[in-house]
């Protein structure tokens, strides 16, 4: 019995300890994004700034502008251009596929996408968006705090080899972002899709493949497992095979985009081998370009 | 042995295994390559394709043919295959055999083709089970003949002799030839004998003789000789041939004492002749050194020749008859002698009467007048002896006596009193220029400068006998050297002084030439026989076969007139000797030498030393197999797509490690060069100076790890972990900063680490030193740390200093700073000082100051020891207690974090000061 619970504190520590590392690469990652928004800023155009207001009852006086106040009389608070928060609600895949790298220098997919999730979400909450998950397990809510939960809900795998997107409970009009391989059933992806765009929800899907599902570099004879080691496939000589596995990868890649396309959603892929600063970026600014 | 054609094998009947071959053919081909398990998240893509062909479920043709030769090769290696099998009956012969080997100095030089030659005759012969039995012609001993093998495992110690066997051997060995009938292998060195013919007459009558000659051409040196101002050195070769250039190579100590190759010349034989001969015009210097002549590449004693006394330095006493007046080097008499001798002869200095028992070869008397009798006889004595005089006049031999009315005897020529002065102030006519040489005076054929003048000489009384001694005269006809041979010895006397008070004479090179010419600095022929005789000479190093220089040991000494005469032999060897006062070189070939080939009657068989060499080919089959079994491997690894793609990194590795061996020594010392370079340069790396001090050097590692981890988590700079620099090894540029702890006792770096760091300095890095004293801003140096500071930094290129003034960048950099702590709050710290010329410009908040970033930042606050931390980030050093003991840790944190901002930013933030300008150009 007491080994029992040894072993599940000794596991969650082992879990627990994961969450920071992600947390702080996330930071970090989200950081130089915003390092880069301030550099493509140009005098005179500032985005933010919307329009001073008079000092209202309630207001605290670190929000007064006083430079702009010492001018006059009274006092004026500034405010920003972006005030209504909107909510954005994150799917990441955590499949057992997902945990597949091909090689012992790239991180394994699930991570990447984590990693840049997390990151966005820490953008979006720092922008005063509310992020939460699809489903039903962390609805939207703005705050730092926001952050701590989202990256522990991402700390959580699941054993089956291909998960299905979650599309229920998205919050009508609002904005979505699916991270996965997308390897698994594609019905699954288009029902989600649909259903959201049903409700108004415009969003981004990110598939992060590993270069070596994109290349198929394998000779010989050779059995093919799933990671969760559902399905296999042997062949005699995998150079064969490589062609119409390509053609078939870029198919689903087609698929994926023209069921974007149809949506109104943006579609991108992302290799693990390359940087996560080049696809937060995208998200970035598939996101912020929509809403401005 | 089975025999198939020029093949044999040991064991035929292992060759029955090939038919097993097809059996495992079968079995091989059902037995296809395992495949492999990957997991791939891509599977559900592939579902549902199929192969194209269906073939590869076995193992390809081309392999399994691999693997049948692989089994073949080792089957047939097994059976013990033989190239050419040695067992024709024709050269079957019966009986006894006996092995008569010349094994003279002309052997020497092919010696272990003869022995390879001769165990593979030997080898045949244990086959055929003949006795056999070896005769040394130049040593011979007791023949006896034994099994073969016997004789063949005693081969090796068989060695040549360094003389040749001439007939006193031949006859020794005719009396040891045995009775009974044997056929004979003559292992001849190819030069003609007298004794041959008579040995052979003898071989014949007990059976065959068969001649076994290399056809490799011989070489030999005479010894050298020194003539015409040359070295003269004539080679031989016992066959005519076309024209071969050969390197003649004199070997000897060079100055420092070491064994070193002091002259190379080539010799060239001309097309169709046997002789060559060589000048080398070596300085005498270079001559005496020199210890051995030989032919390079040639070992065999005849192509080396030692040189004796005859090249070696003569030893010089010099004796000035007045004393030397201090500090006028120029006037000395012996100045002039000195430079001119000192390269190629021993001087000797000292009193008259203690020089003479050293018996130089020479005695320098430069205008000494008088000299006492016991002198006088002494000097006659060993003028007797061979003794060489040289004397010089000046103005005491001009205002003495000596040799005015009667001829003294060590004087050449009788004197008038005073001498004469031509060309001076007080004088008419102009200085005499020096007559060209007689044919027969020893200076012939010497040319004679231009510019050498007489002004001053003393003058001979005409005498009957003066002609005759004149050697050198002046273009007016008096003499200006002349000479008088006295016992063995001579005298010789130049009219003039040794200086350049009377002529200009030693100023020229015509002076170290006549004193060569003199013999002054060189020597000597040969001796003769009858000189010899009851004389006994030592050994000293004798030459082996192979023409390499021994010691001579224990051997006895020789009565020199058969040193001269006697051919060489067992008692005789070519070597050294040292008699009482030179040594002399007994030398394989003699002067006039010549080699002629060895003539064979028709009857004789005369073979090369290569007869068709039986080879046993087990080995090369066997590895033939590993080969293909290795390549078996590798057609394996990439069928079954294990050799590429991807995670074939392990057996790839192994494999290009397999085939690069040789190649990775190599390039291991770039390739440490590179992996520093790309770690230094794929991110920022903050580097500090290794001291040797390991403590020190860690908590320097710790700091830098601690400022690199406040860079990472508050700037937009993210240095990878820091290094430690070894100044003389590593590179330096990649180091934005070089933190520089000081200790007195570290090692002050060479001159080539601190040209590296004036370089690192001019190129924009900047060095921080900490004295970590907390007390070198006050320019107290009176600390060690301080003073070695001032040891270290003095070879390096830096600028004024100043402490840091409050508008300086380093202040504004990232933090807003006035302090900079570390685990000192010390005083000042020292940078570049700002140029003279900045000014506080009236509104600004701050200078506009240098452009550069400061190349150096001195101070002692051991900061490395506040930014310190551990692999957990918890601090290192507690700096004190409580918030204060955290604020300065903080503050010195900043300060970090400014110093780097600093070199990587420049004066960005100094440019802050244009900013209102800037502002108000826009219109804002």
């Amino acid at each position: 019995m007491s080994a029992d619970i040894l072993t599940l504190r000794r596991q969650a520590q082992e879990e627990a300890s994961a969450f920071p590392a992600l947390l702080a690469r996330a930071e970090q990652l989200a950081g130089t994004v915003l390092l880069g928004e301030h550099g493509r800023r140009r005098a005179g155009m500032g985005d933010d700034f919307w329009q001073y207001r008079p000092l209202r009852a309630g207001d605290s006086y670190r929000q007064i502008d006083w430079r702009r106040s010492a001018k006059g009389d009274d006092q004026f608070v500034r405010e920003r251009e972006w005030q209504i928060a909107q909510s954005v609600q994150v799917w990441v895949d955590n499949g057992a596929s997902m945990r597949f790298s091909g090689d012992k220098n790239t991180p394994s997919k699930a991570d990447r996408a984590r990693l840049i999730t997390l990151a966005a979400c820490i953008l979006l909450l720092r922008a005063g968006e509310r992020v939460g998950l699809t489903g039903w397990s962390l609805p939207p809510r703005s705050g730092n705090v926001q952050v701590l939960r989202l990256a522990e809900m991402f700390s959580s795998d699941d054993e089956a080899d291909y998960a299905e997107p979650e599309a229920r409970g998205i919050i009508p009009h609002s904005r979505a972002l699916f991270v996965s391989d997308f390897l698994g059933d594609i019905t699954a992806v288009e029902n989600a899709l649909t259903k959201a765009a049903d409700r108004g929800v415009r969003g981004l899907l990110l598939m992060v493949l590993d270069p070596m599902e994109e290349s198929f570099p394998f000779e010989g004879r050779t059995i093919f497992e799933s990671v969760g080691g559902s399905l296999a496939h042997e062949t005699l000589k995998a150079g064969d095979l490589r062609e119409r596995y390509v053609a078939r990868l870029t198919e689903r890649k087609a698929r994926l985009n023209d069921l974007c396309r149809l949506t109104g959603w943006q579609f991108n892929v992302h290799h693990t081998n390359t940087s996560a600063q080049s696809a937060l970026l995208w998200l970035w600014r598939a996101m912020d370009g929509s809403h401005g | 042995m089975t025999v198939f054609g020029v093949l044999g094998f040991a064991s035929p009947w292992l060759l029955l295994g090939l038919l097993a071959l097809p059996i495992l053919w079968i079995i091989l081909r059902a037995v296809p390559p395992a495949p492999i398990r990957r997991l791939f998240p891509g599977v559900v893509l592939l579902l549902g394709l199929k192969d194209d062909e269906q073939v590869s479920d076995r193992t390809p043709w081309w392999l399994l043919l691999l693997r049948m030769l692989a089994v073949a090769a080792v089957i047939i290696g097994l059976a013990g295959p033989v190239l050419n099998p040695e067992d024709t009956e024709e050269a079957k012969g019966t009986g006894p055999l006996l092995v008569v080997m010349d094994a003279s100095w002309a052997s020497a030089a092919d010696w272990r083709a003869r022995m390879e030659t001769l165990d593979g005759l030997l080898g045949r012969a244990s086959r055929d089970g003949r006795r056999a039995a070896v005769l040394q012609l130049t040593a011979p001993e007791e023949v006896r003949f034994i099994a073969a093998d016997a004789l063949r495992a005693g081969l090796t110690g068989l060695a040549p002799e360094p003389w040749t066997p001439e007939m006193e051997r031949i006859t020794e060995a005719l009396a040891l030839l045995p009775s009974e009938a044997f056929d004979t292998w003559w292992m001849s060195d190819g030069l003609q004998r007298e004794s041959r013919s008579t040995l052979l007459e003898a071989l014949e009558d007990r059976g065959r003789v068969t001649v076994f000659e290399s056809p490799r051409n011989l070489l030999a040196l005479e010894p050298a000789r020194f003539e015409e101002g040359a070295l003269q050195i004539v080679a031989h070769r016992l066959r005519a041939g076309p024209e071969v250039e050969v390197t003649l190579v004199g070997e000897g100590k060079d100055p420092a004492g070491n064994d070193a190759i002091l002259l190379r010349s080539p010799i060239v034989f001309g097309s169709g002749e046997t002789r060559a001969e060589t000048a080398i015009a070596a300085p005498a210097e270079l001559r005496a050194r020199i210890t051995r002549f030989e032919i390079q590449g040639n070992r065999n004693a005849g192509a080396v020749t030692l040189p004796d006394d005859s090249l070696q330095r003569r030893e010089v006493a010099l004796i000035a008859g007045r004393e030397d007046r201090e500090g006028l080097e120029l006037l000395s008499p012996l100045h002039y002698l000195e430079k001119a001798l000192i390269p190629t002869a021993d001087l000797l200095d000292g009193a008259l009467t203690d020089i003479l028992p050293a018996n130089p070869d020479v005695i320098v008397l430069a205008d000494v007048a008088t000299l006492s009798e016991a002198e006088t006889e002494g000097l006659l004595e060993w003028l007797e002896k061979g003794g060489m005089l040289l004397r010089f006049a000046g103005p005491r031999l001009a205002a003495s006596d000596v040799s005015r009315v009667d001829e003294d005897p060590l004087m050449p020529v009788r004197l008038r009193a005073g001498g004469r002065t031509v060309g001076g102030a007080m004088s008419w006519g102009e200085p005499k220029a020096l007559a060209p040489f007689d044919e027969d005076s020893p200076f012939a054929g010497l040319r004679v400068p231009e510019d050498v003048s007489v002004s001053s000489q003393v003058m001979a009384q005409p005498d009957p006998t003066l002609a005759d001694r004149v050697v050198a005269q002046l273009t007016d006809g008096t003499p200006l050297v002349t000479r008088k041979r006295v016992g063995q010895g001579q005298i010789v006397l130049f009219h003039v002084t040794a200086n350049a008070e009377w002529s200009t004479l030693p100023l020229s090179g015509l002076f170290v030439q006549m004193l060569e010419r003199l013999a002054v600095s060189s020597l000597a022929e040969a001796p003769e026989a009858a000189e010899l005789e009851g004389t006994i000479w030592q050994p000293l190093r004798v030459l082996d076969a192979f023409g390499a220089a021994q010691d001579a040991g224990t051997l006895p000494g020789l009565p020199g007139e058969r040193l001269v005469s006697d051919p060489l032999g067992p008692d005789l060897r070519p070597g050294i000797y040292q008699g009482e006062e030179r040594s002399l070189a007994r030398n394989v070939t003699s002067i006039d030498a010549s080699l002629a080939p060895a003539v064979w009657p028709d009857r004789i068989t005369v073979e090369g030393l290569r007869a068709p060499q039986e080879t046993p080919l087990a080995g090369w089959l066997l590895g033939l197999a590993i080969a293909l079994l290795l390549a078996d491997v590798i057609a394996s690894l990439a069928l079954s797509g294990r050799l590429r793609g991807p995670r074939a990194a392990g057996p790839a590795v192994v494999l290009l490690a397999l085939f690069s061996l040789p190649e990775a020594g190599f390039a291991q010392g770039t390739d440490a060069d590179d992996r520093l370079a790309i770690a230094a340069s794929a991110e920022v790396v903050l580097a500090h100076v290794l001291t040797g001090d390991a403590r020190l050097d860690e908590l320097a590692e710790a700091g830098l790890r601690g400022l690199s981890d406040t860079l990472f988590f508050r700037t937009s700079v993210e240095p990878s972990g820091p290094m430690g620099v070894d100044l003389e090894v590593d590179e330096l540029a990649f180091f934005p900063l070089l933190y520089w702890p000081i200790t007195p006792d570290q090692p002050t770096p060479s001159d080539a680490a601190y040209a590296k760091l004036n370089d690192y300095l001019r190129s924009g890095g900047m060095i921080v030193f900490d004295t970590r004293d907390a007390d070198i801003a006050g320019f107290g140096a009176n600390t060690p740390n301080g003073r070695k500071l001032q040891d270290l930094a003095r070879p390096l290129d830096i600028p004024p200093l100043e402490p840091v003034p409050e508008d300086h960048v380093l202040t504004r950099t990232f933090y807003l700073l006035q302090d900079f702590p570390g685990r000192y709050f010390g005083r000042d710290v020292w940078v570049e000082a700002s140029p003279p010329d900045a000014e506080l410009i009236d509104g600004m908040p701050f200078r506009n100051l240098n452009d550069n970033v400061t190349p150096i930042v001195i101070g002692g606050n051991d900061w490395a020891s506040a930014w310190a931390v551990d692999e957990r980030g918890q601090p290192l050093v507690q700096l004190g207690r409580g918030y204060s003991a955290e604020r300065q840790r903080e503050i010195a944190a900043r300060f970090g974090v400014n110093l780097v901002m600093h070199v990587l930013t420049g004066n960005y933030k100094s440019d802050q000061v244009h900013v209102p300008a800037l502002l108000d150009r826009l219109g804002q």
